[in-house]
């Protein structure tokens, strides 16, 4: 059953030892970021597996995907997934560090269905291949477009601009 | 009725008290079909970014479009003799935008709308972005601003009425060879002689 707006059980620090303890094996880097977010980085290999068991932890369970972001983060390529819990009525920032000759990681739909579209955007913008998943074309630019804008080493084409 | 353009265009309304009593005007086919057109332009609704906010609001009651006869929006090119292009042309938009200019009915105008519209605005050189919608389709009046404010689409109306008024329909004649297109109807044809 959802809480009251903006209530939560749990002290922000109960709830990062508890990601540490439960997920030790996967997540790293644990720490509360905001009054209500923890922020948690896990290696690209063990996201699918941890996706699933965050979304059914009794206690603090994300249930939620609100938004999935990728950044460039010029040495590497950032796969970024906001959850929410109903439990608790706080925010995990899942970060996942991907090679930038290699920016593939697994889908996170099976899991989470709201990550469709924002995987297509992630792909659209920055590049992010996700495996796995059921619809990955372009969502926002058109179908022949070339490159991915947001990557830090995107340069305008000519061919992305057919009237001039 | 509009004080600006007739002085411009060279055409003069019959002002209303010129009715008080049954009576007659003589004009000109050119005057009368270019002095309808200006005041029924219906406009294609085509916002595409903030620009499109205004666009809306001069179409209410505190500015009202419909005092320049033009306030019939239509969500349908078939419809529409101008498109008011409201916001920025990205490069996924522009074939639909070409597309739905001509499926539009001749005489057609455009109003480029805004900073955006005209060269791509505070855009300009986007990864996505087309640097004026003058690229993809002719475009009649450009109104500046960013956005422009409703008194602003009004001017650009008011000057597109202007040039729709300036439209001839009637072809000049050479001098000399003035005939009047009721007697050339109605003179009968030369019949040829017959054969016995």
């Amino acid at each position: 059953m959802a809480l009251e707006i903006g209530t939560n059980p749990m002290e922000m620090d109960a709830i990062a030892a508890r990601l540490v303890a439960d997920f030790g094996d996967e997540v790293r880097d644990v720490r509360v970021q905001e009054p209500d977010t923890v922020v948690a980085r896990c290696d690209k290999s063990a996201l699918k597996d941890l996706a699933a068991r965050l979304k059914g932890h009794p206690e603090i369970g994300y249930e939620t995907l609100n938004f999935v972001a990728g950044v460039d983060k010029v040495k590497h390529i950032e796969s970024i997934y906001h959850v929410y819990s109903w439990k608790t009525n706080t925010y995990l920032e899942l970060h996942v560090e991907l090679p930038r000759g290699k920016a593939e990681v697994d889908t996170v739909t099976g899991v989470w269905p709201a990550a469709d579209w924002h995987e297509r955007e992630a792909w659209d913008m920055v590049g992010i291949k996700y495996l796995g998943h059921p619809d990955l074309r372009r969502i926002l630019l058109k179908d022949d477009f070339v490159g991915h804008p947001l990557r830090k080493d995107y340069v305008d084409l000519v061919e992305n601009h057919p009237h001039v | 009725m509009s004080d600006a353009s007739p002085a411009r265009s060279g055409l003069r309304y019959p002002k209303l008290e010129h009715f008080s009593e049954p009576n007659v005007i003589t004009t000109t086919a050119d005057f009368i079909f270019s002095w309808a057109r200006s005041h029924s332009v219906f406009p294609f609704t085509y916002g595409l970014a903030c620009c499109a906010i205004e666009m809306l609001s001069s179409g209410f009651a505190r500015y009202d479009v419909a005092r320049y006869g033009m306030e019939v929006f239509r969500p349908t090119p078939r419809q529409c003799d101008l498109m008011i292009v409201a916001g920025t042309l990205n490069e996924k938009m522009a074939p639909v935008l070409k597309r739905l200019y001509d499926q539009m009915a001749e005489p057609k105008w455009v109003i480029s709308m805004g900073a955006c519209a005209t060269s791509g605005g505070p855009f300009y050189d986007g990864y996505n972005v087309v640097n004026g919608v003058d690229k993809v389709v002719p475009v009649d009046v450009y109104v500046p601003g960013c956005p422009p404010r409703p008194e602003a689409l009004f001017q650009g109306l008011l000057e597109l009425q202007v040039k729709i008024q300036q439209h001839r329909f009637v072809a000049e004649r050479p001098a000399g060879a003035a005939v009047s297109p009721v007697a050339a109807v109605e003179a009968p044809a030369p019949v040829p002689a017959e054969e016995s």
